[in-house]
């Protein structure tokens, strides 16, 4: 294809834009609906002191006034104070503490699914499995949480941030995360079948005539798409944390969004989602940067022999 | 009575009984009566009764009405978007294709919990139910369901599959809605729709038993109304600290499983031939 460096710029461009873009559509979602917008915010009926609260965070300038405020503050790292989930604390300090929690569960969670995909490249397990691979499938993310935490809290209730306890908890979250919602099911079977068709080209059966494992042969060609499947599974993975961190009691970044959401306390929400809108552009910037360089593998010209050119000749 | 029939008539057994006790849901919860706690089903037909002696089959029937519409119009709007993805790879119009990818890639890459929840917290509380988060929910599985079906398109020929048929004589709306749409796509564009059906349903427990476990109303229904959410949360009492609610807890899973028969019984009916 002659203009295979469309997609990856697209990519790349939606990863720059993303984290503008998410406040953006915080701010145009706050003035188009009805209402005054600090009473959006922050309701009348929990919320006194409503006009202090516009001014605080210029809200009474209009949309373009408060999202250059508050983007110009979030590109120093200032995201204010939290309104109600710990009242007057700066949201990157809760921030901070939060965030290692989730990266330490996600990258638990990535295990299974990291398991899962390599045995799907080498075609296992065999089709046998199907039926218990598409009843994982369905197994919702709110249930395995539940059971995760009896267990959890059968056996270790009542143990602090660290130690044995700590770690057992954030195994059990890990395993949750990787097997629902068919995340385990899906990077095996996705992985599984995308291997199996490429296996199929006649590209494959000549590298094997000459002796070579179709797997190296294959995997280059496949690594764009496997990055992708893999942003997506991370993805997924960032958003069932906001589920099975509360349930499990995990004290992470997913549990702080959904104390926010409940708590009516703007401030960490709209800092939450653009570092998770940050996360996620990341890893799209990632994935754009594996796809040029995957093409720049297929295009790059093989070095020829004395002899071979002659033979050409 | 062939397998496919077997399923047709499976998914709509499942669905009409998901209506039904939508249907019979009552407004209110009835009253407290301890003497009736925590009663199996055999000993009061047909689901038993919680630890308040209140009747199961209310939990699951007022669950049911808050879950029935939203996540049935998820699933219609999502396999809508399929629908369009598809049909857009057998037109000319490459501007609208980079658009609707551009647009595409910016909402998949939204983790799809942070939407639901930034879109709860702004929600006006008059305006608070399950509706407007399933249809947010839908967009949010949109890209999915085009990048699917309009991969089925590409695979069919797209623009020259839809200038063959017309070579044939055949009209616009018999190449596009039938042989492309009836034809190719209602296999996915089904499938696609029954999971964003599952995947509702499934979202609004998840929502309400978060609430509930904070002792907080629920973003997806009012206060007054019970959703299966307090099943699995009685019945997590039973798993953590042995009090008797099991049954409790396997209503709740039950009800979930009706809703995931459902959902794969529908895409099993419209698998391809």
């Amino acid at each position: 294809m002659k203009y295979w460096w469309i997609q990856p710029s697209a990519r790349a461009l939606v990863a720059v834009a993303l984290p503008l873009l998410v406040p953006a559509l915080i701010t145009a979602l706050i003035w188009s609906l009805p209402g005054n917008p600090a009473e959006i915010i922050c309701p009348p009926s929990i919320c006194t002191g409503g006009e202090e609260l516009a001014a605080r965070w210029h809200l009474d300038q209009g949309p373009w006034a408060f999202y250059g405020h508050w983007m110009s503050s979030a590109l120093q790292l200032d995201f204010g104070d939290s309104w109600r989930v710990l009242t007057g604390r700066p949201v990157i300090e809760l921030m901070a503490q939060t965030i290692p929690n989730t990266l330490i569960l996600i990258g638990f969670a990535l295990i299974p699914i990291t398991v899962g995909s390599v045995l799907g490249a080498f075609q296992q397990p065999s089709k046998r499995w199907d039926s218990v691979l598409v009843f994982l499938s369905v197994l919702p993310v709110v249930v395995l949480a539940l059971l995760a935490a009896a267990i959890v809290e059968l056996n270790f209730a009542g143990s602090g941030d660290d130690g044995l306890g700590y770690w057992v908890r954030m195994m059990a979250a890990a395993l949750t995360l990787g097997i629902a919602d068919g995340a385990l099911s899906g990077s095996i079977l996705g992985n599984r079948s995308m291997f199996e068709q490429e296996n199929q080209q006649r590209y494959v059966g000549i590298s094997i005539l000459r002796g070579e494992s179709n797997f190296s042969n294959t995997l280059p060609n496949l690594a764009g798409a496997l990055v992708g499947q893999y942003r997506s599974r991370i993805v997924q993975l960032l958003s069932g944390a906001v589920i099975v961190e509360v349930i499990v009691r995990v004290d992470g970044f997913g549990a702080l969004l959904w104390r926010g959401t409940l708590m009516q306390d703007f401030g960490v929400v709209l800092a939450a989602a653009t570092v998770f809108a940050c996360l996620s552009s990341g890893l799209l910037f990632f994935q754009a940067l594996v796809e040029v360089l995957q093409n720049l593998h297929q295009r790059r010209a093989p070095k020829l022999t004395l002899e071979s050119t002659e033979v050409v000749r | 009575m062939n397998r496919r029939h077997l399923y047709i008539a499976l998914a709509g057994f499942c669905f009409v009984t998901l209506l039904a006790l939508a249907w019979s849901a009552p407004d209110l919860p009835s009253t407290i009566d301890r003497s009736q706690r925590s009663l199996k089903p055999w000993e009061y037909w047909p689901l038993g009764t919680d630890m308040n002696g209140r009747p199961l089959i209310e939990y699951a029937s007022q669950g049911a009405r808050v879950i029935a519409i939203p996540s049935f119009l998820a699933g219609i709007l999502v396999a809508f978007f399929g629908m369009m993805g598809g049909l857009l790879r057998c037109v000319e119009w490459p501007t609208i294709q980079t658009m609707v990818q551009f647009i595409g890639e910016i909402v998949g890459a939204l983790p799809r919990m942070v939407v639901i929840l930034v879109v709860a917290l702004l929600l006006p509380t008059e305006w608070r139910s399950l509706m407007p988060l399933a249809v947010v929910w839908a967009i949010l599985c949109a890209p999915g369901a085009i990048d699917e079906a309009g991969a089925v398109a590409a695979r069919l020929g797209g623009t020259r599959f839809v200038e063959a048929l017309k070579a044939h004589g055949f009209g616009a709306w018999r190449i596009y809605m039938h042989h492309i749409v009836v034809l190719n796509l209602r296999p996915v564009l089904v499938r696609q729709g029954a999971e964003a059906m599952m995947t509702v349903a499934f979202l609004e427990v998840a929502l309400s038993y978060l609430a509930v476990v904070e002792d907080q109303s629920s973003f997806t229904h009012s206060d007054n109304l019970r959703s299966w959410a307090d099943l699995l949360k009685e019945g997590y009492l039973w798993l953590a600290l042995g009090i008797d609610s099991g049954h409790v807890l396997f209503v709740g899973l039950g009800l979930l499983g009706l809703v995931v028969l459902t959902a794969t019984a529908l895409g099993k009916a419209a698998e391809a031939r």
